[in-house]
């Protein structure tokens, strides 16, 4: 078989050339084939080869100088065998500071760097996996918590529903005290414009008051012909319309005084007649003040506590509403919040983390607010809900909590929190690299992506 | 660092708040005017006239070193004491105190280096006006005139300075305050004295009879003033003064002192700094005196002559003809009042006068008025600019030479929170591959602004993490102010108080005030043995969590004190003998001494120390770095850095710089990536933001403006072998670094007034974008006949011209002088010290006459062994005859470096058909080499030689 030969002879030739040029990785090692010449990578210079990393720099684009420090923008690969191979700067090559674990960078330096790869990678491996298995069993917990949170969604949305349908009953209830509202006041408002316009009267007269005087004898001063009983015709003869003092009243209008019969009694009257003498409001006895009432007086006191418990009851329904409108409308614009594709971050709704620094305690309600309270008690906002604000490819990494406390002579305090994957839920940091600028860190499961374990992965190589 | 705001008590919050109110500017009404200063009302209000001092020719006596004469005041009798020294080096000293005062008036200790060396005077002739003496060199005369008292400098039949020509020269004369009853007891008192003291001093003295004559002399004195009592009127403020709600209780009464200069043929006078102001110094007439004051001054205002943080009382005059220095050896407050008799006219008046030719020659007047201490004023005579900074360096030293990588880029801000903040930020310079020397602890890394102590949460491991950033070879700076928190539990202030060290009030107990940590001492750093102290407080094992590469700031020495008047410190507090008022400006300067010799003195005198100061005083450069204080994220204030730092280099201090961004407010990132640029360019070269403002490391603004800064942060780096020759220059020899272009362009009056731009050392010339949304600037590249390359670019131009300069924004116009050579090294790395054995590409900007020269300065970059052991590489390189070579210019040194020539670039240069090296042993070799025929730029490949050994390169 031809194939183990040639892969053989291909190892074999990479190391001589990774003896020979230093600083590349292996998909580089087709440019530096050792020739009479090298072309610049970028194409713009043809040098001789003993010209490559013989630390001087010919070619614009750095690549003759792989394993120097001399191209100002150039790169050197470490090999990190056991470790992650990567590029750095070829300015870090013999500066005396160890950069590759593989103490590759630092070859003429006298800088004595150990080749620490195989411990790193021990390590990165071992911390990959506890982060793997930190992933997986984050992964499994945000399954629960995305399932926990359709409930819960499902939950609010049923919720919602009941209130609205709350909302409907509390409105039609609304609707009817409001009239029955309308009409007692419009009553009340009538009895104590009668009062008031009596007052006045009163005021221009010294004549006597009706409603100082007992239906019995008011009775009796109409019953002309003195037969207990006042007709129509006696009723014409003494009332007059209370507008105009001359105008004799009708007949229709002096039955319908008197209740719609052409007679009355005593005990009819008190029913009939003197209300209407008394409340004042069309007729009056010729000559004499019309009648009027006083607060004191039962009917505008029946009526003023009538108006008032339907008040009171039209206030507890608007109360009512406004709670439940209220209600409604928090829960529409929780319900409306970016809770994540999977309406993951759902069930922080409702939920505050806390952690002390040092003397400060701070509390991070998610999609509400974050505060910083002072040993002295005193509380400060850090911040409202305002936004993921993570970046296009992560929006919901990062969350944007504005507009807490102004600062002295400056702007208003923001947080930003950065959404870390892990296995519990919790709030890991709070700092302020700048005045009013805090940033925080939260851990929760639900920031846990497959993409990670990619990353892992990827980290193991 | 601010000067007041948060985080302090509740009282202070309060009291800020009456003082912030408002606007972002300063608030002057905090500040004194000349008016309300009442000694400087009393000498304003003197106007030029006949002067009532007389000299006593009678009384001259002149020795090998010294010529001495008394004055006497017509108008009051009082005797002055007038001696003048002829110094080496073309300088004149006048000295002017009271012949005898009721006590020791303050004269400035521990500015000048030694006792300036004297040469012989002699006197040609004498008459009853006036003497005429010798100056020695130039055949220079010294006229003194006896009535009215008058000096007048001639050179040949030129006038170059007269003293007292307009009659200003005061001297309130101590004197025993008259208008208590303490008064009469006091003068009777004396008298008897004097009378005991005569006889016991004849009897037991031989030399009693001189001793007679003094107190005669001394009697004859006080007669005088018997006799011309009525004519001294006690005014409003002599004996007692009130600015804002502060008393000053001036105990001594008026002591202050005035002198005029007046400078035949200058139109240009600069220095006096610190003031926010143009380069050239404006006239006072009809406005304020120039102040020299120091002061923390917030939000100061610009382009005007307000005292700022320090104060250098040197003035530089300049015409095409000399260049002449005049510095006035005081500590107290001092005004400077400037007036012209060209300065009103117009170009077109002046134009007039030329072509009449009938004009008055101009003339520039200056005059000094200081509150207390006496006249002492070195005359530096030039001619050169190279003379005067050379003079004034022999007299108060040169810049101290900084370690290598406090030239490099500073990351400083108001405060980097915790340890781990430190780390993020370091990681975050190496993920944006961005170098950095230092970063920088502000006031909130003490323990409750404890100085020399850690706040035991945020930064638990100081040395850890002065570990890690030595593990990437670079270095901090943390804060130690001079103001002391009063806690009986810390350290540093029991010390201090049972050592008797703290400044006293004016009713001996310690002097406290307001700062930072609440209530505060303030140590007195005038005493010697204070100094000392202070100085083992560096001692790794006295100042917890230091290690080798922690460094120090010292901010608010002006001194701050918040609660002070004027935000400083009350002028009658008592440093032992002397009131505050005699040492203000004084103060900070000792400071910076004292922390700068801990940091020697840690290192058992191993290590150059880095020490930053607010505050300073002529002698200041020699102990380290100062910058422009709090200034603001505008333009205008990037601009006023030029004239700002070029002020401080004509007066001795080199390592000058401003708040790259602006301290207040925050920067527009156009106005940060400018101000980068600028400050790549300017000797101190540091970042810093106030605590209020929002964070603005370079990579906050996005990839574009990241790769800008790191461009401009690179070129700085690029740059850095040849700031490291310069500061080695400025060390040695007083030149400042950063140079006004008529320094080294003193015949071309284009230059006289110019700001916008400036030269480094000689030979780079920058003119930096200031301008908001600038498409061009207009460069003047001086030099007729000579040349310029741009260091970008390496596009020729010929100079004496203004070049209009189109640009974007990576664009920092830099050009080199043809005719220089700079070494640079290209291999940009994370700090200084990683590229210290990295080779050197040698840029050979040829003169129009093919011709070059330039040098080369390596040492280890940190230690005193350069000039303790002499081991450093100095050469020279030169270019002509097309050979190009490298010479020892110290033969008498020895250092090895690994470093090595990589590369030389000659621009201006013609294709050679061969280029050969030549090493002394005779060895040679052909040297590959790169011809660019559009810019006429060759490119010799790796000489590889080492950059330490002679070597020659031959073009053919």
């Amino acid at each position: 078989m031809h194939c183990p030969i040639l892969i053989a002879v291909v190892i074999w030739s990479s190391c001589v050339d990774s003896q020979k040029i230093r600083g590349i990785s292996l998909s580089y090692k087709r440019f530096y084939r050792e020739r009479k010449s090298f072309l610049c990578i970028d194409g713009s210079k043809l040098i001789p080869f003993d010209q490559v990393n013989d630390d001087y720099c010919d070619c614009a684009d750095g690549s003759d100088e792989p394993g120097t420090a001399a191209c100002p923008d150039g790169r050197f690969y470490c090999t990190n065998l056991g470790y992650r191979p990567h590029y750095i700067p070829s300015s870090r090559v013999n500066d005396a500071i160890c950069d590759c674990c593989d103490a590759s960078d630092e070859y003429n330096s006298h800088t004595a760097c150990q080749n620490t790869c195989r411990n790193l990678g021990q390590r990165e491996r071992a911390e990959v996996k506890s982060q793997m298995r930190a992933l997986d069993q984050g992964l499994r917990l945000k399954q629960q918590l995305i399932e926990e949170g359709v409930l819960t969604w499902r939950d609010k949305q049923a919720q919602l529903r009941d209130l609205q349908r709350v909302l409907d009953d509390l409105q039609t209830q609304l609707d009817d005290l409001r009239k029955e509202d309308a009409r007692r006041k419009k009553e009340v408002d009538a009895l104590r414009e009668l009062e008031i316009g009596a007052l006045e009267t009163e005021e221009n007269s010294h004549r006597s008051h009706i409603m100082n005087e007992s239906p019995v004898s008011i009775f009796y001063e109409l019953d002309s012909n003195r037969d207990g009983r006042l007709s129509a015709k006696e009723v014409r003869a003494k009332l007059t319309d209370i507008q105009d003092g001359e105008r004799v009243l009708s007949e229709d209008e002096a039955v319908a005084l008197l209740g719609g019969g052409h007679h009355v009694d005593l005990s009819r009257f008190e029913e009939t007649l003197w209300n209407s003498i008394r409340i004042g409001h069309n007729v009056t006895i010729r000559g004499r003040v019309p009648g009027r009432l006083v607060k004191g007086e039962p009917v505008l006191k029946a009526a003023v506590s009538a108006a008032e418990k339907a008040a009171a009851e039209l206030k507890k329904v608007e109360d009512a509403y406004e709670t439940v409108y209220m209600e409604i409308r928090d829960l529409r614009e929780k319900l409306a919040t970016d809770y994540g594709p999977e309406r993951e971050f759902l069930f922080l709704y409702n939920q505050c983390f806390q952690l002390k620094v040092h003397e400060y305690f701070y509390e991070l309600c998610p999609f509400n607010q974050v505060t910083q309270t002072s040993a002295s008690g005193a509380e400060v906002s850090l911040g409202k809900w305002g936004s993921w604000a993570g970046s296009p490819q992560h929006r919901y990494s990062q969350m944007k909590y504005e507009n807490g406390e102004p600062c002295w002579q400056g702007p208003t305090r923001n947080t930003v929190v950065t959404l870390t994957c892990g296995t519990e839920t919790a709030l890991r940091s709070v700092k302020e690299p700048g005045k009013c600028q805090y940033v925080a860190e939260f851990q929760t499961p639900v920031a846990c992506r497959p993409a990670l374990r990619q990353q892992g992965v990827h980290s193991e190589l | 660092m601010a000067a007041f705001i948060v985080r302090m008590g509740p009282v202070l919050m309060l009291w800020l708040a009456v003082c912030v109110s408002g606007s972002w500017a300063v608030d002057r009404g905090n500040f004194k005017t000349c008016d309300q200063s009442t000694f400087c009302k009393r000498q304003r209000a003197l106007k030029p006239g006949q002067s009532p001092y007389r000299a006593l020719l009678e009384t001259l006596e002149l020795t090998n070193t010294k010529l001495t004469l008394q004055l006497i005041n017509d108008n009051n009798k009082v005797r002055l004491l007038l001696e003048l020294y002829r110094l080496q080096g073309n300088m004149t000293r006048v000295k002017i105190n009271e012949l005898k005062p009721l006590k020791p008036r303050f004269e400035v200790p521990d500015v000048l280096i030694n006792d300036p060396p004297t040469e012989p005077l002699s006197l040609l002739s004498q008459d009853e006006n006036g003497m005429v003496l010798s100056l020695g060199a130039d055949s220079q005369r010294l006229i003194v005139s006896a009535k009215p008292f008058r000096l007048d400098i001639m050179e040949g039949r030129e006038v170059l300075l007269s003293l007292n020509s307009r009659g200003l020269l005061a001297f309130e004369h101590l004197r025993i305050r008259k208008d208590t009853s303490l008064y009469q007891i006091k003068t009777k008192v004396n008298s008897m004295w004097e009378n005991i003291k005569w006889v016991f001093s004849s009897l037991a003295d031989p030399e009693g009879a001189e001793k007679k004559e003094e107190t005669d002399a001394a009697s004859e004195q006080t007669e005088g003033e018997e006799a011309t009592k009525e004519d001294e009127k006690v005014e409003d403020g002599m004996w007692e003064e009130t600015f804002k709600s502060h008393t000053d209780s001036k105990p001594n009464g008026p002591t202050s002192i005035s002198l005029d200069f007046s400078l035949p043929g200058v139109e240009h006078v600069y220095g006096i700094p610190e003031h926010a102001d143009t380069l050239k110094l404006k006239t006072t007439d009809g406005g304020e005196p120039y102040r020299l004051y120091n002061l923390d001054v917030f939000q100061y205002e610009l382009f005007n002559p307000m005292a700022l943080y320090g104060a250098i009382p040197v003035m530089l005059s300049h015409s095409p003809q000399r260049t002449m220095g005049l510095f006035w050896l005081n500590a107290a407050e001092t005004w400077v009042d400037i007036s012209s008799n060209t300065a009103g006219k117009t170009v077109f008046g002046q134009m007039l006068d030329y072509v009449q030719g009938s004009s008055e020659t101009p003339q520039t007047d200056v005059r000094w008025i200081s509150e207390s201490g006496i006249i002492d004023v070195f005359i530096m005579l030039g001619p050169t600019p190279t003379d005067v900074f050379a003079q004034y360096a022999s007299l108060t030293g040169t810049q101290a030479f900084p370690p290598l990588a406090a030239l490099a880029y500073h990351q400083c801000r108001w405060n980097y929170n915790d340890q781990e903040d430190v780390a993020a930020v370091d990681q975050g310079f190496d993920q944006h591959d961005i170098p950095y020397d230092f970063i920088w602890l502000d006031i909130e890394h003490a323990d409750g602004k404890r100085y020399f102590t850690w706040d035991p949460h945020k930064f638990p491991q100081p040395k850890e993490m002065l570990q890690g950033l030595e593990d990437k070879r670079r270095k901090m700076v943390a804060i130690v102010d001079p103001h002391i928190k009063v806690d009986n539990s810390y350290k540093i202030h029991s010390e201090i108080r049972s050592r008797g060290f703290y400044i006293k009030n004016k009713d001996g107990g310690d002097y406290e005030g307001w700062c930072w940590p609440g209530n505060s001492g303030y140590p007195d750093f005038t005493n010697p043995e204070m100094r000392a102290w202070w100085a083992s407080m560096f001692a790794y094992d006295q100042y917890e969590g230091s290690r080798e590469n922690l460094y120090t700031w010292n901010d608010m020495n002006e001194p701050s004190v918040f609660n002070g008047p004027e935000v400083t410190m009350h002028k009658d507090a008592v440093h032992g003998n002397w009131e505050h008022r005699d040492l203000h400006n004084i103060y900070g300067l000792y400071v910076q001494m004292a922390t700068a010799e801990g940091l020697i003195q840690r290192s058992g005198g191993v290590e150059r120390p880095f020490v930053l100061t607010r505050a300073f005083f002529a002698g200041s450069q020699r102990y380290g770095a100062v910058w422009t204080g709090d200034n603001a994220a505008e333009w205008d204030h990037l601009k006023i850095t030029i004239p700002m730092c070029l002020s401080l280099g004509l007066v001795g201090v080199s390592f000058c710089g401003a708040d790259v961004g602006g301290f207040f407010k925050s920067p527009s990132p156009e106005l940060l990536v400018r101000w980068y640029q600028t400050g790549a360019y300017q000797p101190f070269f540091r970042a810093h933001a106030h605590l209020d403002t929002p964070r603005r490391e370079p990579w906050l603004f996005g990839p574009e403006n990241t790769a800008l800064i790191r461009e401009a942060v690179r070129q700085r780096y690029a740059l850095l072998p040849y700031w490291y020759q310069l500061f080695y220059h400025a060390h040695r020899t007083g030149q400042p670094v950063m140079r006004a272009l008529w320094v080294e362009y003193p015949q071309d009056t284009a230059t006289f007034s110019m700001d916008d731009q400036f030269l480094l050392g000689r030979d780079l010339l920058v003119h930096p974008v200031t301008e908001e949304g600038a498409r061009g600037v207009t460069a003047y590249l001086p030099g007729n006949g000579e040349v310029w390359f741009d260091v970008h670019t390496f596009q020729k131009h010929n100079g004496g011209q203004n070049l209009y300069i189109p640009v974007t924004m990576s664009s920092i116009p830099v050009f080199q002088r043809g005719g220089s050579i700079i070494p640079r090294k290209v291999r940009v790395r994370r700090s200084s010290s990683c590229m210290e054995h990295d080779p050197y590409t040698l840029y050979v900007a040829l003169s129009p006459k093919r011709f070059a020269q330039g040098e080369l300065y390596i040492d280890d970059g940190h230690t005193f062994s350069y000039e303790k052991q002499k081991e450093f590489i100095y050469r020279r390189l030169a270019f002509a005859n097309n050979t190009l070579s490298s010479r020892n210019l110290a033969p008498g040194s020895q250092f090895t470096t690994l470093s090595w020539i990589e590369k030389i670039v000659i621009l201006g240069a013609s294709k050679p058909s061969k280029v050969t090296l030549k090493m002394p042993d005779g060895k040679e070799s052909q040297l590959e080499f790169d011809f660019d025929a559009s810019m006429s730029v060759l490119t010799l490949r790796k000489p590889g030689v080492n950059a330490g050994v002679d070597w020659t390169v031959v073009l053919q």
